[in-house]
C-alpha cells in the first residue's frame, strides 16, 4: 500500500501549491491512471509517489522498498550505450538486466549510444530500467510517449504483470489510453486537488456491433463514416454466433474485442 | 552503493569532461615544479593550497556530468542518502587520485630538494593534501547544480567561495576560521622546522570540523532541494 498522508507540495517558498491536502491510498494489485490537463499536476503526483520528490508538508507512507520510475522525458544525454546503461541501472539494484531488453525489442539498440537513439527507443531504455528490479510499485509518467504500436501493446501486459504479483502502478495520461487499462482506478488532478474520478472518461460513447451482408459491407461502411461514426474494426463472420439473430453469413462492424463490448466507450 | 559510483566515475571519464580539470592540475604542477627543487614541506604545502580550487571545481564537475533525470532515477533505485552519498565518494575517490598524482609529479621533474628531511617533508605534505581534499571536495558539492539549481549560480559559489579561503586564509585574517585551513596548512609547512605537534592537531581538527559542518549542510540542501 501507498498512502498520501495530508501531502502539500510547491516547488518554492513564493510559489502557488501544486497539490493541496492529497488524501489518498493506492492497495497491492491496484492500477492508478491520473488524468488531468497539461500542468495540473499529475508528473509532481507521481514523482511524489516515487519519492523523487518530498512533500513540502505530510507524509508517504508505506513506499514499498522497491519502486521503478519512468520519466515523461528519458534522460538520454549520457555517455552510454544502450546495454551499458541497463546493465549499471540492474547493478545499482543488485540485480541483472534479465530478459527485458529482449521483451522490450531493444536487443539490436543495445550498443547504440543513449543520445543517439530515437525518442520512443529512448522511453523503452526508460522502461527497462525501471522494470529490471521488479518493483512492487511501478510509475509510469506519459508511458506511451513515442512508443510504436509494438511497444504500446507492452504497456498493459506490463501493468497487469505488476498488479498479478501484488504490485501497485500509476500511470499518468493525457491521450486517452487509458482504455487499454480497463481495471483501472482513475484520480483526476485539477485545481492542486487530487480527486477519484469516474472508473470511465464519460465520453458520451457506445460501440454497437452491426452485422451486414458481405456485398453491403463497402457501402454500409462508407455510409457510417459518412455519418460521423467511427468504425473500428471490419471481421469476417464465418458462421452464426449461437446468441445472435442471425441472418447468413456476413461481415460483423465491430470493435473486435469483448473488452470493448464490455468498456461501452468508443473515441 | 559502489555501482553508482562507478557509474558517476564512468560517466566523468567517458564524456570528457575530465579533461578541463586534468589540465589545470598538470598546469598547477608545472608551475610549482618547473622552476627548481625545493624543500619536501614546501612544496607539498604549496601544491596543496595551489590545487585546492582544482578538485573543489572539479567535484562540482563531476556531480554536474549527470543530467539532473538520471540523478532522479538513481535516487529512486538507491534512496536518497546513498545517491548523495555516492556522488561525494566519486568526487572523493577522483580527489584522492589526483593528491597521489601530485605527490609523485615532483619526483619525476627534480622537484624536491633530497638533501634534508625527505621522509617527513613527504609525510607532512600527504597530510596537507589529504587535508584539501574533504573540504574541496564538500566545497564542491555545495556549488553543483542539485544545490545552486543553475550553471551561473554554482560557478559564483565557487568562485567566490575560493577567493574567501584564499582572502580570508592570509596571516592576520579577522576571521580564518570561516574558512578550511588551506592557506594555514601552506604556512605551516613552509617554516624551516617541522610544525609541533600541537599545531598539526589544531590543522587536523579545523579541517575536520569544517568539511563536516560543509558536508553537513550538503546533505540538508539535498534533503530540501529534490
Amino acid at each position: 500500500m501507498v498512502r498520501f498522508d495530508g501531502v502539500w507540495f510547491r516547488y518554492g517558498r513564493r510559489t502557488d501549491w501544486t497539490l493541496r491536502e492529497v488524501e489518498a491510498s493506492v492497495e497491492p494489485g491496484d492500477t492508478v491512471v491520473v488524468l488531468g490537463r497539461n500542468g495540473a499536476g499529475k508528473s509532481t503526483l507521481l514523482q511524489l509517489a516515487a519519492g523523487v520528490l518530498r512533500p513540502s508538508r505530510g507524509l508517504i507512507k508505506e513506499r514499498p522498498p522497491v519502486v521503478g520510475w519512468v520519466p515523461e522525458r528519458f534522460p538520454a544525454d549520457q555517455p552510454f550505450t544502450a546495454g551499458d546503461y541497463l546493465h549499471r541501472m540492474a547493478a545499482l539494484r543488485g540485480v541483472k538486466a534479465g530478459d527485458w531488453i529482449e521483451r522490450l525489442l531493444l536487443t539490436e539498440h543495445t550498443g547504440t549510444r543513449l543520445s543517439d537513439l530515437s525518442k520512443g527507443t529512448a522511453q523503452k531504455v526508460g522502461l527497462a530500467q525501471a522494470l529490471i528490479a521488479r518493483p512492487g510499485l511501478l510509475i509510469l509518467d506519459e508511458p506511451w510517449e513515442g512508443l510504436d504500436s509494438v511497444a504500446r501493446t507492452l504497456i498493459p501486459e506490463i501493468v497487469a504483470e505488476v498488479t498479478a504479483s501484488g504490485g501497485m502502478v500509476l500511470v499518468s495520461d493525457h491521450r486517452g489510453e487509458i482504455d487499454n487499462l480497463p481495471k483501472a482506478i482513475h484520480w483526476q488532478v485539477s485545481d492542486a486537488l487530487v480527486a477519484r474520478a469516474p472508473a470511465a472518461p464519460p465520453t458520451g460513447e457506445v460501440i454497437i456491433e452491426v452485422k451486414v451482408r458481405r456485398a453491403e459491407a463497402p457501402q454500409a461502411v462508407a455510409r457510417l463514416k459518412a455519418e460521423g461514426h467511427q468504425i473500428l474494426d471490419v471481421r469476417d463472420v464465418a458462421a452464426p454466433q449461437p446468441h445472435q439473430a442471425s441472418s447468413g453469413p456476413g461481415l460483423t462492424i465491430t470493435p473486435g474485442a469483448s473488452s470493448g463490448r464490455e468498456g461501452g466507450a468508443g473515441s | 552503493m559502489s555501482a553508482l559510483v562507478r557509474m558517476r566515475l564512468a560517466g566523468f571519464l567517458r564524456g570528457g569532461r575530465i579533461l578541463a580539470p586534468a589540465i589545470a592540475v598538470l598546469i598547477v604542477l608545472g608551475v610549482i615544479y618547473g622552476g627548481g627543487a625545493s624543500p619536501a614541506a614546501v612544496a607539498y604545502g604549496y601544491s596543496a593550497a595551489a590545487l585546492f580550487p582544482v578538485l573543489a571545481w572539479q567535484s562540482k564537475l563531476l556531480l554536474d556530468t549527470e543530467p539532473d533525470g538520471q540523478r532522479r532515477l538513481a535516487r529512486v533505485a538507491v534512496g536518497g542518502r546513498r545517491e548523495a552519498l555516492a556522488g561525494v565518494s566519486a568526487a572523493t575517490l577522483l580527489a584522492l587520485l589526483v593528491c597521489a598524482l601530485a605527490m609523485v609529479a615532483p619526483w619525476l621533474f627534480r622537484g624536491i630538494e633530497t638533501d634534508k628531511a625527505v621522509v617527513s617533508g613527504v609525510l607532512l605534505g600527504l597530510l596537507a593534501h589529504v587535508l584539501a581534499v574533504p573540504p574541496a571536495v564538500a566545497l564542491g558539492a555545495l556549488a553543483s547544480r542539485a544545490i545552486t539549481r543553475g550553471v551561473r549560480n554554482g560557478i559564483a559559489v565557487l568562485v567566490t567561495a575560493v577567493i574567501l579561503v584564499v582572502v580570508l586564509g592570509l596571516q592576520g585574517s579577522f576571521a580564518p576560521w570561516l574558512v578550511p585551513p588551506v592557506m594555514a596548512t601552506a604556512r605551516a609547512l613552509n617554516d624551516a622546522t617541522p610544525p609541533p605537534a600541537a599545531t598539526l592537531a589544531v590543522l587536523i581538527g579545523w579541517a575536520v570540523l569544517w568539511a563536516v559542518v560543509a558536508f553537513g549542510t550538503y546533505a540538508r540542501l539535498r534533503r530540501l532541494r529534490t
